[in-house]
């Protein structure tokens, strides 16, 4: 080991001696920067991966669609079921109406699905805590849990749909009278968007609620977990004859996507001001160990040290501080991570807001997912900064002159 | 070593610092050889340039006007750093305030001086422990120099200043922070392993008793060296 990696250790870490409460100051500084990172970076990660989750278990993988009424699904649909990257597809029909309970008026989302099919795309078994797939007729519904409760209807009670058909049949003079079905399950997603304001019905009633005859207005694809979106839809983009279009979930959803990839980069940038503050307490820490060791410097020349070599035992001490507090913070931000839920649960209770955490946060659990290249940029600019912190005390040491520091009191 | 078996040569050094508005010259043309195994002591009032020409002879401080020569090479034909290597070979240095690095033991302070050469070899680890057993602390080499008299941490820097084998041993004012009883054997023990080891000495002091022990003496003032 050369003297100067060496001398650099055992004045951060002296035998026999205890911790250097300077040393640990500035370590803490760099563990903290970095553990708030990893669990700020990974929440966000773990969101980010939720909702891809929840998007793909909701709306497929991708969707094709002509943006008009489309008939001769079926055979689309056996098309799509020949490649061999697609799992299943399923058609879909999907619009707003007016649902009432009792006078209480709503305005969700209906998804009208084939209940056999729907399976292989969306899992309806998963997210039913009322009711079973099989229990959807043309005369009922599913309702989602906030839906429910905001029009205070329990299954088995009946619902009138307001479609706006109704509106088209009045301008002609026609009055159509409102669909009145029953609440045939509850369903809960998980993802609060979908939870709060959407029905299920069959292809079917979705079809005479919109008057789209035999028609649909698109398919939903799963596809093997493997495949890329992406790669698919340009592929597919290729086969199909236009109007027809494939558009993936991360089309579909880009805005939110790139508001997502943009908070978490804003987020980065400004956590790594704790590092960088850490980096100016690590700066001033090192100078005023330049300051104290003046005379052992000077004895370092003395005794044939050269200024670069000088300069290099204070640098290589920048970088061992920001070795061990990236270390310690990985290991605090992972550990906070493992127990995200208990302490997210225990602010909850202590602040009475978890009902605010699920509605405005959308989950009613903290996800989090920690994703490799945000690990090695987080250890990268932790080390670069704290190195780069040494180097105004090394330049410091190197140019101090060997006999002013031998005279210095 | 030359022919003559002269190791250090300086030549009309000569070194000036401003004081205020008027230029101090401190060394007006020192001359001065020093042979293998031979020792010379150099006394001289406070202020007078005793420090300034060690660090010159060591190279740590450049000349205003003179040469130097270690070995019979002039070392102002060397680069900042071809003399930083070459000092840690030819010269050992002690000081009167010691100077140890208070993080590592007794043992690794010693050692440092082989370190500045490349990574130490196990000939330079029985070394150390030959040379602590000879400072008479084989003991005591895992102590911290805070927990060492300050005859101890002499005893260590003396140790330090021998390990590499220098040619020449620049010792400045190595009594002056002891005891006269310690002092007295610092001494015995500097001027037993210097001869034991071969080297010359370069003794700056200000106790006249110590400077007779020595082969030659000077004393430094008016900016030269005039021998007895």
């Amino acid at each position: 080991m050369s003297w100067y990696l060496y001398l650099a250790l055992r004045q951060l870490f002296p035998a026999g001696k205890r911790f250097p409460f300077i040393t640990l100051v500035s370590v803490a500084g760099v563990m903290l920067g970095v553990a708030v990172l990893i669990i700020v970076l990974g929440v966000m990660n773990g969101f980010g991966e939720e909702i891809r989750r929840k998007v793909v278990d909701t709306q497929g993988h991708l969707r094709v669609e002509s943006g008009q009424i489309l008939y001769r699904y079926q055979e689309v649909i056996a098309e799509l079921e020949q490649r061999p990257e697609v799992v299943a597809a399923v058609p879909y029909a999907a619009g707003m109406v007016m649902v009432q309970h009792a006078n209480r008026p709503a305005f969700p989302l209906v998804q009208g699905i084939d209940p056999a099919a729907e399976q292989g795309v969306m899992p309806l078994d998963d997210f039913l805590i009322y009711g079973r797939p099989e229990d959807l007729d043309d005369d009922s519904v599913f309702l989602s849990v906030f839906l429910a409760r905001s029009l205070g209807v329990i299954p088995g009670g009946e619902v009138e749909i307001y479609s706006p058909l109704l509106l088209e049949r009045l301008r002609q003079d026609e009055i159509l009278l409102p669909r009145s079905v029953r609440v045939a399950g509850l369903f809960e997603t998980g993802w609060h968007q979908i939870d709060e304001n959407t029905v299920i019905t069959t292809l079917r009633l979705m079809q005479d609620l919109y008057g789209l005859g035999d028609g649909v207005h698109g398919i939903k694809v799963r596809l093997r977990d493997r495949d890329d979106p992406d790669t698919v839809v340009a592929a597919l983009n290729r086969e199909l004859e236009p109007p027809l279009r494939a558009i993936s979930w991360l089309d579909a959803n880009r805005d939110f996507l790139f508001i997502l990839q943009l908070e978490k980069n804003v987020l980065f940038f400004l956590l790594l001001f704790i590092v960088l503050v850490s980096a100016f307490a690590i700066t001033s820490s090192l100078l005023i160990t330049v300051v104290r060791k003046t005379r052992e410097i000077g004895l370092l020349g003395a005794l044939g040290a050269r200024p670069w070599q000088v300069g290099q035992c204070f640098c290589l001490q920048g970088l061992f501080i920001g070795i061990c507090g990236t270390s310690l913070g990985f290991a605090f931000g992972f550990l906070a991570l493992h127990f995200r839920n208990d302490i997210i649960q225990t602010f909850a209770r202590l602040t009475q807001s978890e009902a605010a955490l699920v509605r405005f946060y959308q989950f009613s659990v903290l996800p989090a997912e920690t994703d490799p290249r945000d690990l090695f940029l987080i250890a990268a600019a932790s080390l670069v900064i704290s190195t780069l912190a040494g180097l105004i005390p090394a330049w410091r040491a190197a140019r101090l002159d060997p006999t002013e520091a031998l005279r210095s009191e | 070593m030359s022919k003559n078996g002269v190791v250090l040569r300086a030549e009309g050094l000569k070194k000036r610092f401003p004081s205020g508005d008027r230029v101090l010259e401190v060394l007006q043309g020192v001359d001065l050889e020093l042979r293998a195994g031979e020792s010379l002591s150099i006394r001289g009032e406070s202020g007078c340039g005793k420090t300034t020409l060690l660090h010159l002879i060591a190279g740590l401080e450049p000349r205003d006007e003179g040469r130097l020569f270690w070995r019979d090479q002039a070392v102002e034909t060397w680069s900042r750093s071809r003399l930083a290597g070459e000092r840690a070979r030819f010269i050992g240095m002690i000081f009167q305030a010691f100077y140890l690095i208070p993080e590592i033991d007794a043992r690794a302070n010693v050692l440092l001086a082989a370190r500045m050469l490349g990574r130490p070899k196990a000939d330079d680890r029985e070394r150390v422990e030959g040379l602590l057993k000879r400072v008479g602390l084989e003991e005591r080499g895992h102590h911290l120099p805070a927990r060492l008299s300050g005859g101890e941490r002499q005893r260590v820097a003396i140790a330090r200043a021998l390990l590499n084998r220098p040619a020449v041993i620049l010792a400045d004012e190595p009594t002056g922070n002891l005891d006269e009883t310690t002092g007295d054997a610092i001494l015995d023990l500097l001027l037993e392993l210097c001869g034991e080891e071969g080297a010359s000495l370069v003794l700056v002091t200000h106790n006249p008793l110590h400077a007779r022990r020595t082969d030659r003496r000077a004393v430094l003032a008016h900016g030269g060296l005039h021998f007895d």
